[in-house]
């Protein structure tokens, strides 16, 4: 189910709701909806294009063998990155 | 994220009106071929133009650039295929030549390939594609991928949402696209754009509007641009500020500004909009969307392997290492030996009335040829495997299992793949940095690659190591290549630090499905990159070939005629000597040392034929004139010993390689007595430290000069040689003191 979500600018000096957490801090096989991009992320319009909108449901599907980077599956797509730019999506479970 | 190139401000209005009057006159329909990577848009391509497409770069960028002049009955099309993009804001510089391309080519047509079973993200591009007045055409590419896959899509529901014509196709099969050509030509529609949020609607339309009057912008383009410029687009807001644009720019920030005030974020809320809108598209088209765990997610589970997908991965490197140089090698031999041998035997025996030519041509213009033509069999071979392993999918896994290891340097996975090809040959390895995404990380995977010890140096330390250090041989080779590796890292940390700092944060790499590559479309691009090696090599290594070649027949001293000197008394002993007192701290002071590095400079692997002469006083063997039966014979022969001799080399592909194995059959040579006469042990490391970093073969620069411009090619030269000769000095200066 989609959580309801409203747009924050800032979401990460505002986590503490209830389920809400870094995408980083899933475990592999785990699933959530993404709540927020940081609005200074690198990658943010990239992601935006991707599809890590409001409301998309993003999958941790495995962490590379030496821990980092991470693959990630989003609708069709699979697509790796870094865990450092994962702590800018927040995401709720 | 990659710095926006530079989009020189003097073309935007004229480029666009010259381009458009171009096309007019013309008057052949221009078509571009845009879509998502990983869509199969390549083999698409392919398969509708095959051999009338012609390959070239675009200017500035090392991208290929793909076109086709097709005829369909009365008609003709000009076909202009983009590299792919998963959106039109330019985050690499392949979306850069692709959103360029659509605001400046005046296309008549659009043709957008969409993977069918990745509906929802393709559509995000084609919403995007839409927003151009430009009609367009979609080929619904990989149904049967996506069929396989528990997916089916309803072309004719897909046509009707999105109001544009859809094929469906299989590329590798050639399926549906006699029927995309004729769609696009004559069935092409402008489609239903999006309709966004009240707001941005309203703020888009103003800013339309105010476009109206401006001649100078594409008027295809006006309702990207004014929503490009609501989301700020920063390479965009460049671009038109650079153009006399500014007040349109100002006026779209105020619309933002706005826009914030009320609570709205026109970038998130732009892509929501579009990404709804493709999602339901994508739910009515194709509502059964249950998916088998499919072949590429059972394959990841043993490539992506917590413990296996390393061991897997480096197995896979190893193997195309070894199929590159082992395959190839019997053929360079064979250009290098024999075609030359018969080559110059041929040149000796038509042109024996002019020695002067003769001499040219044998001496200069046939090595200069070789050397160039030896590099293809390498080169095509390992291009072939990279496209094997770039189509099938594995590539984009290698970059993400390699990633973490090479993030010490500011890059990411996809850089390990040239370094370690650099170890066969620097050459190729060049041109496989283009997998890199950013230009910073080309530059400088490419400045450090000399120093990954390339095959032609092995010879090199194979016979100083049977010379000077007969029981430690292996060692002395292995520490080369351990030296080597260490020098490009600790460069690479000082590029980072000073005039190459790493742009952006991290990976973010799509793991395409794995295929099965079309060979067709794998032949065409080896053997097309191959050629293009050839045609921009030859210029750089003939002139340097033809330079030596001077040097060493032109006599220093009265009394000897042209090309009759010994190396000692030509030009090329008198210069050697003039540079050797350079390399006296280094402990090889002499005119022979120095004299074999220059033409190593050509390749390294000359170093020991130089060497020899030299110090052995051999002659160049003297050239037999052969007759025109002889030399075929010859030709056939050797050709089918080097066929023979390459496929009997496929079963020790897995072995290990060996590299001190060689040094003890080599002990009793006579060049090695000779060496081992001339140089301490001190010395020969020096020397060998020396062979190993000075600058890279000829071949090299050429590559990167065709790369990344002549700046980059010779500051590399500069720089390395800087660094071998520092660490010459450093290794014979503590070296003397132990040995």
């Amino acid at each position: 189910m989609t959580p309801d979500l409203e747009f924050r600018p800032n979401p990460s000096r505002l986590i503490g709701f209830m389920g809400d957490v870094t995408l980083d801090s899933l475990k592999p096989g785990q699933m959530a909806h993404v709540v927020a991009l940081d609005a200074g992320h690198p990658l943010r319009r990239r992601l935006l294009e991707l599809g890590f909108i409001r409301g998309a449901k993003v999958q941790v599907v495995r962490c590379a063998p030496l821990g980092d980077p991470v693959q990630l599956r989003l609708g069709h797509t699979d697509l790796a990155l870094r865990s450092a730019d994962l702590r800018g999506v927040t995401v709720r479970l | 994220m990659s710095a926006p190139m530079p989009v020189s401000p003097r073309t935007d209005a004229a480029a666009c009106a010259a381009t458009v009057a171009r096309l007019r006159a013309q008057r052949e329909p221009r078509a571009l071929v845009v879509g998502n990577p990983n869509t199969g848009k390549s083999t698409l391509i392919n398969a509708v133009a095959g051999t009338r497409l012609k390959v070239g770069n675009w200017s500035g960028v090392t991208v290929e650039k793909r076109e086709a002049r097709l005829q369909r009955g009365e008609q003709m099309i000009h076909l202009l295929d983009l590299p792919g993009a998963y959106s039109l804001s330019p985050h690499t510089p392949e979306e850069l030549i692709t959103r360029t391309a659509l605001l400046d080519e005046a296309p008549d047509v659009l043709l957008n390939v969409v993977d069918a079973g990745n509906l929802e993200r393709n559509l995000y591009l084609t919403l995007q594609l839409l927003e151009f007045r430009v009609p367009l055409t979609l080929a619904l590419n990989l149904v049967d991928e996506a069929r396989n896959k528990g997916l089916e899509v309803n072309a004719v529901l897909l046509g009707r949402e999105l109001g544009v014509p859809v094929v469906e196709t299989v590329g590798s099969k050639g399926i549906g696209t006699a029927n995309l050509l004729g769609t696009t030509l004559t069935g092409a529609q402008v489609g239903h754009p999006l309709r966004y949020p009240a707001p941005i609607e309203a703020a888009a339309t103003d800013l339309e509007r105010r476009m109206q009057p401006l001649q100078t912008l594409p008027p295809h383009a006006h309702r990207y641009l004014a929503l490009a410029l609501l989301e700020g687009d920063p390479s965009l807001r460049g671009r038109l500020s650079a153009t006399g644009h500014a007040e349109l720019v100002d006026a779209a920030d105020a619309h933002r500004a706005a826009l914030e005030l009320g609570g709205h974020d026109p970038l998130i809320e732009i892509a929501e909009a579009r990404y709804a809108r493709a999602g339901e598209i994508a739910r009515l088209a194709s509502p059964r969307s249950e998916l088998k765990l499919t072949l590429t997610e059972k394959l990841d589970k043993l490539a992506l392997h917590p413990w296996l997908g390393i061991p897997i991965f480096l197995a896979l490197v190893l193997l195309v290492f070894r199929l590159t140089f082992t395959v190839a090698a019997p053929f360079v031999d064979l250009i290098g030996g024999p075609l030359q041998e018969v080559a110059s035997g041929w040149a000796a025996g038509l042109l024996g009335w002019a020695p002067l030519l003769k001499d040219i041509v044998v001496g200069a213009i046939i090595p200069g040829v070789g050397t160039v033509l030896s590099f293809l069999p390498t080169l095509l071979v390992l291009y072939l495997a990279m496209s094997f392993l770039e189509d099938s999918g594995y590539m984009a896994r290698a970059a993400f299992l390699a990633d973490r290891s090479m993030r010490g340097l500011g890059l990411d996975g996809r850089a390990f793949i040239p370094l370690i090809l650099g170890f066969g040959c620097n050459v190729p390895a060049v041109y496989a940095t283009r997998t890199l995404e950013r230009r910073s990380d080309r530059v400088l995977v490419s400045m450090i690659l000399p120093f990954m010890s390339c095959s032609a140096r092995l010879p090199v330390y194979v016979i100083f190591s049977a010379a000077l250090f007969p029981r430690a041989g292996a060692w002395v080779v292995w520490s080369m290549y351990v030296l080597g590796m260490a020098v490009a890292f600790a460069f690479a940390w000082v590029l980072r630090k000073t005039s190459l700092p790493a742009e952006g944060s991290g990976v973010l790499l799509e793991l395409p499905p794995y295929r099965f590559p079309a060979w067709k479309v794998m032949w065409t691009h080896a053997a097309r990159r191959t050629a293009s090696f050839a045609k921009r090599a030859r210029t750089t290594v003939l002139a340097t070939v033809a330079a030596v070649w001077v040097l060493l027949s032109v006599p220093a001293v009265g009394g000897q005629a042209f090309g009759q000197v010994a190396p000692a008394q030509s030009l090329f002993g008198r210069v050697s000597e003039a540079i050797s007192p350079v390399f006296a701290p280094l402990g090889f002071g002499n005119w022979q040392a120095t004299g074999a590095l220059v033409p190593g400079f050509i390749a390294k692997e000359v170093v020991v034929g130089t060497l020899g002469q030299i110090y052995l006083g051999e002659q160049a063997a003297q050239v037999r004139p052969l007759g025109a039966l002889d030399g075929l014979k010859q030709t056939t022969l050797a050709t089918w010993d080097a066929v023979k001799t390459s496929v009997s080399a496929l079963p020790t592909l897995v072995a290990l390689p060996s590299f001190g194995a060689d040094s003890s059959a080599e002990q009793k040579t006579p060049l090695a007595a000779a060496l081992a006469a001339a140089f301490t042990p001190a010395s020969g490391l020096a020397y060998l430290v020396f062979v190993l970093l000075y600058t890279p073969c000829v071949a090299t620069i050429g590559a990167m000069q065709a790369e990344h411009g002549r700046r980059v090619a010779w500051l590399t030269v500069a720089y390395e040689l800087g660094i071998a000769w520092v660490a010459g000095l450093i290794v014979y200066q503590v070296a003397r003191w132990f040995m």
